[in-house]
């Protein structure tokens, strides 16, 4: 009874934590030379960076992420650190003066946008409410709600977030400001939808959270419970095929030729690249044909830089984000100029326990990026870059940091680039198709693939399958690992935790 | 009736070939999930298929739901067509 787990971002190594805590036999196997997917960190002169993981919600006590980290018994490996009621991100305007503070807590949220939009109040009020209301029913926020019900029933039609806003809210800013989740689903705003964003900011308005190391201690507990519970591990390592007979999983092969036999895969690679992994006829025309045409998350640009003074997340902002003061936050159009293109600054956080050995000003700017602006170097990969490329990564970096030093220099001091990532980068190095952030968009009018496949014993649980971020990742391992359990009797299990 | 007739044809044609079924096989009265052998995860994938190929968007869950022989699909689609003139 083995389970074969592809990949090792935050989805596989939930799923195979919980698979081996159960008694089952797991291989873990990742393509590149290191585990934790978007979650690892890289070094540059002794300065650690977050690629994929900059804060997450729902980690308070008895929250999700709370439960699940529990259940996996990691909890005691990590030190989880909530930013407390004043922590909050800044917004800041091409256009408008003053900023205005996005708050990780619903009353001072309020409070706050009240005061710069008096006029507002009312809708201020209806939208809050609103996102309060979607998330009432799911059982990822209240997890004495079943699961079951919640994800085989039928949904009703998303709404659209856009119209939304602008039914309730007059002031534009206002808008973007309420919009600014996006940010962390990357859906243009024009396909976004209001149920798809409320999952996402219920849990950023109701508290952030960081991890003392960043994302890498989440990777590194991890790590070391499935190698405490036998669970057995290769990286450097791709699947190739899934092996069926008799239409069901008996196990992978490996580039080598190797093959592994398995009752049950968990493939958390994008949904599309299912293909010509898969015998074709195991599926439906129509099933590859929906997958083949996910419509993908926005891309990013990011300079990984050290600054000349240290970012104070504890007594400033966590994230400062500038937007555009004129059409939508996430343009859907790839033409959208740069200047008219939000962009974000944050800094690094270096675990207590190594600030001798860390540098600790450490900048990370992400700027919003479209495949469309790279493709001309598809063909290229990692490390062999054409020279174009190289000057127009260093273009990129130069007026981002040109933007970020004219509006945040006073904290930042002097900003040098040590790194630049770009949609190519994110293709090469995370397997995101066109570079997306969020693996293919949850957004109006697209049906994203379920967890369980027509082909029994193969589960997709990457790239943003049931949700975004840590959490949604977190979300789409435990229901990789209860389709194979039992559902509603893990969600039991982990709900004990609390 | 032309325009009946032509919208019942194209949903025979296309979903005959996104899910291999057996033209012969789709007369009005044939069954999605007993005669066709269809279930509740090819749902969303019919769903799929046909809001592309019909240029609409299926929102009706209720309506949806109680679709059981290819007539029944028929007059949803038919209902939602004129709905949209």
């Amino acid at each position: 009874m083995r389970v074969v787990v592809v990949g090792s971002g935050v989805s596989a190594l939930t799923a195979a934590a919980i698979l081996a805590k159960n008694g089952r036999q797991v291989l873990l196997i990742e393509r590149q030379p290191e585990f934790g997917g978007a979650l690892r960190q890289f070094k540059r002169k002794k300065i650690a960076f977050d690629v994929g993981f900059h804060y997450t919600g729902c980690a308070g006590s008895g929250e999700i992420l709370d439960l699940i980290w529990s259940y996996c018994a990691i909890r005691p490996r990590l030190r989880v650190l909530p930013l407390g009621s004043e922590g909050h991100d800044r917004f800041e305007f091409t256009d408008r003066t003053p900023a205005v503070r996005g708050y990780f807590s619903y009353p001072r949220l309020a409070e706050e946008l009240r005061q710069h939009f008096p006029a507002e109040r009312a809708g201020i009020d209806t939208y809050l409410a609103a996102v309060r209301q979607i998330c009432a029913d799911v059982p990822f926020y209240h997890p004495e709600q079943p699961l079951l019900p919640f994800l085989r029933g039928y949904k009703n039609r998303p709404t659209s977030l856009a119209e939304f806003l602008v039914r309730h809210i007059g002031d534009r800013y206002l808008r973007a400001v309420l919009a600014a989740p996006g940010f962390l689903y990357g859906v243009p705003q024009s396909q976004a939808s209001l149920e798809v964003h409320a999952l996402v900011a219920h849990g950023y308005y109701s508290g952030a959270y960081t991890l003392d190391g960043g994302g890498q201690s989440l990777v590194d507990a991890f790590l070391a419970v499935l190698a405490a519970s036998g669970v057995e591990m290769r990286s450097g390592e791709s699947v190739e095929q899934v092996l069926v007979e008799g239409e069901k999983v008996v196990g992978v092969e490996l580039a080598g030729g190797e093959r592994v036999a398995a009752d049950q895969v968990i493939y958390t690679g994008h949904p599309a690249t299912l293909m010509g992994r898969v015998p074709a006829s195991l599926f439906r025309p129509a099933y590859w044909h929906r997958l083949a045409g996910l419509a993908n998350s926005l891309s990013l640009f990011a300079v990984f830089a050290e600054g000349e003074r240290e970012l104070d997340i504890h007594q400033g902002p966590l994230n400062y984000y500038l937007l555009p003061g004129s059409g939508d936050i996430l343009s859907a159009d790839p033409e959208t100029p740069r200047q008219r293109r939000p962009m974000m600054m944050t800094g690094t956080r270096t675990a207590a326990d190594e600030l001798l050995h860390q540098g600790r000003n450490g900048i990370i700017l992400l700027g919003l990026g479209y495949w469309q602006e790279v493709r001309q170097f598809e063909q290229s990969s990692s490390g062999r870059r054409p020279p174009g490329y190289e000057h127009y990564k260093a273009r990129v970096a130069e007026e981002m940091i040109g933007v970020a030093e004219k509006r945040w220099g006073a904290v930042s001091g002097t900003i040098r680039p040590l790194a630049v990532g770009t949609p190519l980068t994110f293709r090469d190095e995370l397997g995101a198709p066109e570079g997306c952030a969020y693996g293919a968009m949850h957004c109006l009018g697209q049906y994203n693939p379920e967890v369980r496949t027509r082909l029994p014993g193969l589960f997709l649980a990457g790239q943003s399958t049931v949700m975004t971020g840590v959490a949604g990742a977190s979300i789409s391992g435990l229901i990789a690992a209860g389709e194979i359990l039992g559902l509603e009797q893990l969600w039991q299990d982990v709900v004990r935790c609390r | 009736m032309e325009a009946e007739d032509a919208l019942r044809r194209r949903v025979v044609e296309v979903l005959a070939e996104e899910f291999e079924l057996d033209p012969e096989k789709m007369v009005p009265e044939a069954t999605l999930y007993e005669d066709l052998g269809l279930d509740s995860l090819d749902a969303v994938d019919m769903v799929v298929v046909l809001e592309k190929t019909f240029g609409m968007k299926l929102t009706d869950e209720e309506a949806l739901r109680s679709i059981r022989t290819m007539e029944d699909l028929f007059q949803f689609l038919l209902r939602l067509q004129a709905a949209e003139r």
